[in-house]
């Protein structure tokens, strides 16, 4: 009897719990409802916009910039900004509406990643509004940027961020082993490896690291040298003698324990930025506030350009995103001339890209914006330099090479024939089985 | 009135029991045999999600999957899981049944929880605390280097072998307790008046396990060695969350990478994922129905 007594209390409390964990977790979702759950267009005000973005330390100030400066020309506007938790949840959103054929989950307007765009919209071409028609100079743009959401001589994005590769240094690592930042500038990747081996040696650290199964060094050491990876549209891996070049550095890199390859994303930015393995940090001007999160660090940092082959100073751009209006979007007029006139370079270009340099380091790939006073600062935490101006003056250096909607196909092949040629298997044959496979899923979707 | 009358007591007995039947085969219909039906047109079919047309030819799908060198290399990593871990796994679990069947071992019922707690876990999150354990500054790497059995530490993760090794030891430390939990049930329905028997008759105890205990858990082994293979074979929480498939796909089961094919980077290839998913189906089934015949006791 006692047994079923206390068998009886314990599920009444277990299931009092589960009910009350339940209810709260409804409670707070229902909350958080304006922030994740879907939006419904045709529910908003005039003078209202919806907005998916993901990062609130990054994109989301910028979009809340944007929102303030634009009420200036129209008091009433409304950005309803919706926080997604990363931005392959923006992605999977079109995956879904276009997988259904119902765009009316959708929100006016999506931040998107650039290397993505191409590809979703050849796939999904009901999911966009272009925006060729808006008020925009868009010879005012760095060219690189603009050429990723121009999509058969179609705009489609107004860009938002600057995807420029920076190289940052610990000069204090450097100097231990008798280097300064003018002797790692404008270098060959010889060079490099010579003082990456004596910076290793003297310091035990690294001079670079990258994410080995998303390795994006080989696009952007490509893009330093103004080679692609694709030729007319297909994967030009084995007959691409920069490309093999460029491996070969890569491998030769790793062996000598200059370049140290994580396992995954978190490994490379926890473990080798964060966790101090390293003297050196190469990717988009975006891992800025990654190297920041170590405070004991401030000051010791300072940015240069890339390594080359030949020795001249390397510029890249890898990553960053662009706003895009989708089908759904009930006001198109209102949504191209708010994007005109914060993101666009319009009359509140300035005050937007300021406050959001300013709150969310968000750096312009506009020309005459990157200009502004807030851009000539210097940054303490890389000791006093103004990297914002280095970082736009870069961004004007940067080679456009082709792009495709296979970009992340083909750095996930490249990634893995790294691994083979590290594991033994010769650089022609890895990068051939490489090529194959990236066509090989090409081939599948030209089957239709 | 009258016609009701007419109906016979059996008639009734059974529109009763077609009443109680329907909302449970209506609710498997819809939820199972549809989408099933679905998955198999969609895996004729190829293109962006949002404009799917049949492939030419219509087994397009099929025979494209045998020449992805990927998903064979994938195929042969779920096949080394399985051919590695399933064995050490269920001789571990009928061991550790053995002995904690012993009726004069002490705190039996502590240490049958002890091993099947793994299983009360989530998979991804026993999947991060190997993640952190084999980590390159992880917790194996420290109590190794202090114990001076390696000088630099070992990417574990990162490397083939050592890769595939820790998916392994992972999956039998979650899985073993749960087999475990079947062969105590097989081994409390066996008669000890057997073992006694047998005792009597001089058999030491390697000859009562072989000759006793397994034959007469023929039965469960059989059952445990189907549901193992079934779910090897759809192992995706621990390539997902431990490797994340790497170092270059060596570590990436099936299950992963038809997930990458239909929810991965930019990809929604629906049609060639559910052609691969049917492929792993008609796998199961065919490793199950062997097994089925194998360990048939009826001659």
């Amino acid at each position: 009897m006692k047994r079923k007594i206390l068998s009886v209390v314990l599920a009444a409390t277990m299931s009092i719990a589960l009910f009350a964990g339940c209810g709260s977790s409804s409670k707070s979702s229902s909350g958080d409802s304006k922030k994740a759950a879907a939006v419904d267009t045709s529910k908003e005000g005039e003078h209202e916009l919806s907005v998916y973005a993901w990062d609130k330390n990054f994109n989301i100030p910028a979009l809340e910039a944007a929102e303030k400066a634009y009420q200036k020309k129209d008091p009433e506007f409304k950005l309803n900004i919706i926080e997604q938790s990363q931005s392959s949840d923006v992605e999977n959103a079109i995956t879904l509406a276009g997988s259904s054929n119902d765009y009316s989950t959708l929100p006016d307007i999506v931040l998107f990643q650039d290397h993505y765009i191409n590809r979703y919209v050849h796939d999904y071409p009901d999911a966009w509004v272009d925006v060729n028609d808006a008020d925009i100079n868009w010879d005012d743009f760095g060219q690189e940027k603009i050429s990723y959401s121009t999509i058969d001589n179609k705009h489609y994005g107004v860009p938002v961020d600057n995807g420029t590769v920076i190289f940052a240094y610990r000069t204090d690592l450097l100097k231990e082993a008798g280097y300064t930042i003018d002797d790692v500038t404008g270098i060959t990747w010889d060079q490099f490896d010579e003082i990456g081996k004596k910076v290793y040696e003297k310091t035990g650290k690294y001079l670079l690291s990258m994410d080995g199964d998303g390795n994006d060094l080989p696009y952007m050491m490509l893009q330093a040298e103004g080679v692609s990876q694709f030729k007319d549209g297909k994967p030009n891996f084995v007959d691409n003698k920069t490309m093999v070049d460029i491996i070969n550095v890569i491998v030769k890199l790793v062996q000598d324990n200059v370049l140290y390859l994580a396992n995954d994303w978190s490994d490379y930015t926890d473990q080798t930025i964060v966790g101090d393995m390293v003297a050196g940090v190469m990717n988009g001007n975006w891992i800025i506030p990654t190297i920041e999160q170590v405070k004991e660090n401030s000051g010791k940092w300072e940015i240069t350009t890339l390594p080359t082959l030949s020795g001249k100073e390397g510029y890249a751009s890898n990553g960053g995103s662009s706003l895009y209006i989708t089908s759904n979007c009930k006001k198109t007029d209102l949504a191209k001339d708010f994007l005109a006139y914060t993101f666009g370079g319009g009359d509140g270009a300035k005050e937007t890209y300021d406050d959001a340099l300013t709150n969310g380091g968000v750096i312009t790939t506009n020309v005459t914006c990157g200009q502004s006073d807030v851009y000539q600062k210097g940054v303490e935490y890389f000791n006093n330099q103004p990297i914002y101006q280095q970082i736009v003056q870069m961004g004007a250096n940067v080679p456009t090479v082709e792009q495709s909607d296979y970009h992340y196909t083909a750095r996930e092949q490249v990634a893995a024939a790294i691994h083979n040629i590290l594991d033994g298997t010769d650089v022609t044959s890895a990068l051939k089985d490489a090529q194959d496979q990236v066509e090989f899923s090409m081939g599948n979707d030209s089957n239709s | 009135m009258e016609k009701k009358t007419y109906k016979s007591v059996q008639t009734k007995q059974k529109a009763a029991g077609w009443v109680f039947l329907a909302p449970a085969t209506i609710l498997i219909f819809v939820m199972s045999f549809y989408p099933m039906i679905r998955a198999f047109i969609i895996s004729l079919q190829t293109g962006s999600s949002a404009n799917l047309k049949w492939a030419k030819p219509i087994f397009y799908n099929y025979t494209r999957m045998f020449q992805d060198k990927k998903f064979l290399l994938t195929m042969g990593n779920t096949f080394l899981y399985l051919i590695i871990q399933v064995p050490i796994m269920l001789v571990l679990a009928i061991l550790l049944a053995q002995l904690l069947n012993n009726k004069d071992l002490k705190c039996r019922g502590l240490f049958r929880t002890m091993v099947f707690l793994p299983c009360a876990t989530s998979l991804v999150s026993y999947s991060l605390i190997f993640k952190s354990l084999f980590a390159t500054q992880g917790l194996m790497n420290t109590v190794l280097k202090n114990l001076g059995l390696i000088s630099t530490n070992i990417n574990f993760l990162g490397t083939t072998g050592t890769a595939r090794a820790v998916i392994i030891i992972a999956l039998i430390w979650r899985w073993t307790g749960y087999n475990m939990v079947f062969y105590l049930a097989g081994l409390q329905n066996i008669e000890y008046s057997v073992y006694e028997a047998a005792k009597i008759d001089g058999a030491n105890g390697w000859k009562t396990f072989w000759h006793i205990t397994v034959p007469l858990l023929k039965p469960t082994i059989v059952m445990t060695f189907i549901m193992s293979i079934n779910g090897t074979l759809q192992l995706f929480d621990e390539s997902v969350n431990l490797t994340k498939g790497g170092p270059s796909f060596t570590t990436m089961t099936m299950s992963h990478y038809i997930y990458n094919n239909a929810f991965g980077k930019g990809v929604a290839n629906f049609g060639y994922s559910s052609a691969m998913s049917f492929i792993v189906f008609i796998l199961v089934a065919i490793l199950a129905f062997i097994n089925m015949k194998v360990g048939d006791t009826r001659d």
